[in-house]
């Protein structure tokens, strides 16, 4: 017990005590909200048509791997949980997206320059050609803002993103999105050129 | 002299009655002469001497009565009103701690308007802590407490009293006896962030989570039990409540979310931020997490909902038109008003428990913490720093400039550094008080 000390019956007797956290699924709108992340992870994770003969493929990690590879490196929870907390453990990015290059964005701003519009177009064909690839991509933001809100505009650039990549045909099952905010600097000084390379969206290989 | 001490060994035997309350019992009191307003830059400061605990039977611990006087100091020179005497002058001699036994002309000669005497009574493991509040001009006893607890309750019982003498000198409770929950690096390694709580001396900081992840927007449920926050522990932002007599996350909801809920101020409901299609919208869920209603329903940005304390309306943040800028929703008609106009970026409101202003933080060359009246109006610039939170009294702010935590009057005077150093402290929230 953190909050009160032990000795303050007084406390205690007026603190609520109350249950654990229940999260329920009375609704049906939340309902069909879990049958349909149910339905995004299987599609995600590639749900095995026939079981993986070997575990062969699992040393491959080239830019043309084959179907078999991705069903050991699935979606499954405990891999986003894993890759979260990978990210979030690192001091910089990693090169997690491969052949994938980040974009940038103007401050308060979710729109695409012509830039990263070119940028996106080469990142829509290599993931395209690698039809097996599962690509997250991430929004971010420079320090410059308050926290919630630089989590819902990395969300919106993040999605931005996303959209585009659909419109120039990748096919959605390919991008999930996440936004860190202003969370996951590269670049920790308080200078244009540092921020600008704080406001992106990153390109992360969760499986290929 | 003889009546006060019949006085106080009835007051002993109804404590005793009352069992191990910590709840101070009050000692005889007189109306207040020296009454506080604060008016402008600064208002009037009273000098007032803290004075070392006298032992009053079963033993002395000098140790106890510098953590005393440590955190009394602390918290009357936090509120703004008081000049905090350096008690190293001591008492006169032989002075004890009844308004008969002091030498008010001593303090006098010090320039002391006010005296706060206490003395200590160990009994087995538990102590008995009187404290006393003394007017020097008008030689007469303003008010006293008597709590009863453990060891470790002291510096509890201090901020009790504290608040005590703002409500003697004031006519309002003052906000010590309170917690407030930040956002740190402090502990962590890589990116991650926890969140902590300290007292409102900010001595007594403690970890709160240790997801070893990124924990983010802390907020209070209304008998302070809880907090809610974002977490992405389970792979994603994710509203998640933590129960402080548990010890143990949960999950709110099975969406992504970008604040923790916020419990309304009877606690029956929960507004959140959670992502739709990479907009964000505001929900009322129960407490348990179940979806009761959507409130908004627009493209775009909409977040940070900070409760009236009539529970009959949410402020928020939202960029509906353009820039992000505040704005107030009657939750049960849905009707929205823009409350403010001034700057192109205006974030992360927080209501005054008062009712009557919004705190939220402006870009403008910088950031800055501004308040407005809930009528709208003009604001008015506090001080630099970012996302503001109420003290449980309405009469302070606590913000973060820097990565520090600091807390200022209303007013914008009198702001003092709460945290310094072991990290970046940033997004704090104050509880309401304690119980």
């Amino acid at each position: 017990m953190i909050l009160v000390p032990r000795g303050l019956r007084a406390s205690n007797n007026t603190v609520r005590e109350e249950g654990e956290q229940e999260v329920m699924w009375n609704t049906c709108l939340w309902r069909w909200r879990i049958i349909g992340i149910f339905l995004i992870a299987l599609t995600v994770s590639g749900c095995p048509k026939k079981p993986s003969p070997t575990g062969s493929e699992l040393g491959d990690v080239g830019d043309n791997l084959d179907s078999q590879g991705l069903r050991e490196r699935g979606l499954a929870p405990g891999d986003q949980e894993a890759r979260v907390r990978d990210r979030i453990a690192g001091e910089r990015d990693t090169s997690g997206g491969g052949s994938l290059q980040d974009i940038s964005f103007d401050y308060d701003s979710f729109d695409l320059s012509q830039e990263a519009r070119d940028i996106l177009q080469r990142n829509a064909s290599w993931i395209t050609k690698n039809s097996v690839a599962k690509v997250e991509v991430e929004g971010h933001c420079d320090e410059r803002g308050t926290v919630e809100y630089n989590l819902a505009l990395g969300a919106k650039r993040a999605k931005t993103v996303r959209d585009y990549l659909v419109t120039l045909g990748v096919p959605t099952g390919q991008i999930s999105t996440i936004s860190y905010g202003e969370e996951l600097p590269v670049c920790r000084e308080a200078s244009e050129s540092c921020w600008q390379q704080n406001r992106r969206a990153h390109f992360q290989l969760v499986s290929r | 002299m003889r009546r006060l001490e019949r006085v106080r060994r009835r007051w002993v035997w109804i404590g005793m009655l009352i069992g191990t309350f910590l709840t101070g019992v009050a000692l005889p009191v007189v109306e207040a002469q020296i009454k506080l307003e604060i008016t402008g830059e600064g208002g009037r400061t009273i000098p007032i001497a803290v004075v070392p605990l006298s032992p009053l039977g079963g033993g002395s611990e000098p140790r106890l009565s510098e953590e005393f006087t440590g955190v009394m100091t602390r918290d009357l020179d936090l509120s703004g009103y008081f000049q905090v005497l350096d008690s190293s002058h001591g008492e006169a001699p032989g002075e004890g701690v009844t308004p008969e036994s002091i030498n008010f002309q001593h303090w006098a000669d010090l320039g002391a308007l006010a005296l706060v005497k206490g003395g200590v009574l160990f009994d087995g493991n538990s102590l008995v802590l009187e404290v006393r509040l003394f007017d020097v001009a008008q030689r007469k006893q303003l008010g006293g407490k008597r709590y009863r607890g453990e060891r470790k309750d002291v510096r509890r019982m201090t901020h009790r009293f504290a608040d005590q003498i703002l409500l003697m000198l004031t006519g309002e409770l003052g906000p010590f006896d309170s917690r407030i929950a930040f956002v740190s690096t402090r502990g962590s390694s890589g990116r991650a962030k926890e969140i902590y709580m300290t007292d409102v001396s900010g001595t007594q900081i403690s970890a709160v989570t240790r997801d070893q992840s990124l924990s983010l927007s802390p907020g209070w449920s209304p008998s302070a039990n809880r907090i809610g926050y974002c977490s992405y522990r389970q792979g994603g932002p994710y509203p998640h409540v933590f129960d402080l007599q548990a010890g143990a996350p949960t999950r709110l909801i099975a969406a992504v979310g970008y604040s923790g809920g916020r419990w309304s101020p009877d606690g029956s409901r929960v507004a959140a931020s959670l992502e739709q299609e990479g907009n964000s919208d505001l929900f009322l869920l129960s407490p348990e997490g179940r979806e009761i209603r959507q409130l908004t329903e627009r493209s775009g940005i909409n977040i940070s909902p900070t409760w009236s304390p009539d529970g009959q309306s949410l402020a928020f943040c939202s960029n509906r038109g353009g820039g992000p800028q505040i704005y107030i929703m009657n939750v049960n008609s849905g009707n929205v008003r823009r409350l403010t106009f001034r700057g192109d970026y205006n974030t992360s409101p927080s209501w005054s428990p008062k009712g009557d202003a919004i705190a939220y933080t402006t870009r403008s060359g910088g950031f800055r913490i501004m308040t407005i009246p809930v009528r709208g109006g003009e604001p008015q610039e506090i001080a630099p720093g970012e996302d503001p939170s109420w003290s449980p009294d309405g009469r302070y702010l606590v913000f973060s400039t820097r990565g520090r935590l600091r807390l200022a009057r209303k007013d914008g005077y009198g702001v003092k550094q709460l945290t310094s150093g072991g990290g970046d402290d940033t997004s704090p929230a104050w509880s309401p008080r304690l119980e």
